[in-house]
């Protein structure tokens, strides 16, 4: 068996563990805290999904708070079933982001950090002046429907890793090398026929849909969402959960919100300020792990698999097909 | 070689390009053609408007006068990427690489907007590696290559989209005497193998003189002289250019 397809192997028995665990041996603030990972997870692969080409995206939260609205409107207002309403909220945060990006995308590098920044405040404000969806107090009694409640914790888990998987198999397709050429030079990407800017816009309008449905998920595990849990305080959470992960892998995205989020839940429960603990944990992690949780795990796991891999029985003449 | 005399259709026409850059005109009135299959070389001292010339014909700058036609379509100001796709494409002077990626992905991403199918790009890829003698280092990350590896490397990204007209944009300097020797080979032979027509810009007169079959020489915006290698080195008025006037 090749080392890719155990790897699969363990990926799919590991989420089968995660989704049995979620429904049936977490209890509720077990579960809670499982979807709260989710929804950060999804909220850092997005944003990390925007830095293939080489942008970071603020408004990230503007279309994560559009897929909340839109779900809880689904939901609350229109009582559709709740896979339609993670698509709709997906789906909304593809098609502003695809409006927004057309018009911003143009820019880059700390222009498009600031013009993103600056869309992300318009929209929380947009919120709080509209009456019809709650003002300044938001959204209420966003629940997944009776027979779905036991199960939406676990639900969560799936849509999660479906949408995990959908943008690694993006990133390692031809778009994903087209994606980092964009980063490192967009000047030669023009230059061999390629549309730069409908690449950028696509890859943004995919992290859209991911950010929005990561809103829907968030929206459906509160009950409650308002204007309040979308400030720009979100994408920079989501950075440090990139940073502190690893950028170079969708793993290190995962790894950091896991961690980070983990720990700020700890350091709640201790009366801490948690957004001063990401601050520093950003500046400590840059300086200490350039290459984040993922570069640690990868030096670590390189020669202890290595190992592994040779105690096998049968394995030790085949290196040359094991890498 | 074909010229004129054989092919009425020219692979690319300039007419009366103009350029401004606030109030420095830096292209002030060029004409000319490319023809299949030739190597036409464009010189001149620096700041002559060598430089806005590719920009204009690339589709980076707009020209504020004048006219292209590349195999009979007007592309006066298409995107840069819509004149690549048409088969006019070009290398930069620096920066011409995707640095942190590897060579094979540097060529892989040039093969993308012409081919579909996943083995065709990848066969691509090998072709041109070949071409230009970057098959050992396929692997290596761009910015570790020796600087006459990446050199070429960025004449293999515009090759492997198979252009009919390629732009070199000074694409030797810095390589040593071996090393553009070895260079106006593979320039030959991309030339022969694919019948493409080359315009060349170049510092090193004599990789020019030695590779063209016919030389542009540019001179404040303008077209000083025009003609076969030994014509335009023995040009009084070039000679001025380059080397000051006689007293």
């Amino acid at each position: 068996m090749s080392r890719n397809s155990l790897g699969v192997l363990v990926a799919a028995l590991a989420a089968l563990a995660l989704l049995g665990y979620s429904r049936f041996g977490a209890g509720d603030y077990g579960a809670f805290m499982i979807m709260l990972i989710c929804v950060n997870v999804l909220a850092a692969a997005s944003l990390r999904f925007v830095m293939l080409v080489g942008e970071l995206n603020v408004a990230t939260v503007a279309f994560y708070g559009i897929g909340a609205y839109v779900s809880a409107i689904a939901t609350v207002w229109y009582e559709l079933p709740l896979a339609v309403s993670l698509i709709a909220a997906g789906l909304a945060g593809a098609l502003v982001s695809i409006l927004f990006g057309y018009v911003t995308l143009r820019t880059k590098g700390a222009y498009f950090l600031l013009v993103s920044f600056a869309f992300a405040e318009v929209v929380r404000l947009l919120y709080t002046r509209i009456e019809a969806i709650g003002g300044n107090s938001g959204m209420t009694g966003i629940f997944p429907a009776e027979p779905l409640a036991p199960w939406y914790p676990a639900i969560t888990v799936a849509v999660s890793l479906a949408l995990l998987a959908g943008v690694y198999g993006l990133e390692q397709s031809i778009l994903g090398t087209v994606f980092r050429a964009i980063r490192n030079n967009d000047s030669v990407v023009q230059s061999v026929g390629l549309n730069v800017l409908a690449a950028k816009i696509f890859c943004l309008a995919v992290a859209s849909f991911v950010a929005g449905v990561a809103g829907a998920l968030h929206a459906h595990a509160n009950n409650v969402i308002s204007p309040g849990d979308f400030s720009f305080l979100v994408a920079v959470f989501a950075l440090a959960y990139v940073k502190i992960g690893g950028e170079k892998h969708l793993l290190g995205a995962v790894m950091g919100a896991v961690f980070l989020t983990v720990l700020g839940q700890y350091l709640i429960s201790l009366g801490a300020q948690e957004a001063i603990f990401f601050g520093g944990a950003l500046v400590l992690g840059m300086l200490i792990l350039p290459n984040g949780l993922y570069g640690l795990a990868e030096r670590l796991a390189r020669p202890l698999l290595g190992a592994l891999v040779r105690t096998l029985p049968g394995n030790g003449a085949k290196r040359s097909t094991a890498a | 070689m074909s010229g004129p005399a054989e092919s009425a259709v020219p692979v690319l026409k300039a007419q009366g390009l103009r350029r401004r850059f606030g109030g420095l005109v830096a292209v002030a009135d060029v004409s000319f053609e490319i023809w299949p299959n030739e190597i036409l070389g464009l010189i001149g001292p620096n700041g002559a408007g060598k430089s806005t010339i590719f920009n204009l014909l690339s589709g980076y700058f707009r020209p504020h006068n004048g006219r292209l036609t590349f195999l009979g379509d007007d592309i006066t100001g298409r995107t840069p990427s819509e004149i690549s796709r048409k088969g006019l494409v070009r290398t930069f002077q620096h920066d011409s690489l995707l640095r942190d990626m590897s060579v094979y992905d540097n060529i892989l991403v040039a093969t993308v907007s012409s081919l579909r199918d996943r083995k065709a790009r990848h066969r691509r890829v090998e072709e041109t590696a070949d071409l230009l003698d970057l098959t050992d280092v396929l692997g290596e990350e761009a910015s570790n290559l020796p600087h006459g590896h990446q050199r070429m490397l960025g004449v293999a990204i515009a090759v492997a989209t198979r252009p009919k007209l390629l732009c070199l944009d000074e694409c030797l300097t810095g390589l040593n005497l071996t090393e553009v020797g070895r260079a106006l080979g593979f320039i030959r032979r991309i030339r022969d193998e694919f019948g493409m027509a080359i315009l060349f810009v170049e510092h090193n007169m004599r990789a020019v003189m030695q590779v063209c079959d016919r030389i542009l020489v540019l001179h404040h915006g303008l077209l000083l002289a025009e003609g076969t290698p030994d014509q335009v080195s023995r040009d009084p008025k070039v000679l001025e250019a380059y080397l000051g006037s006689r007293r």
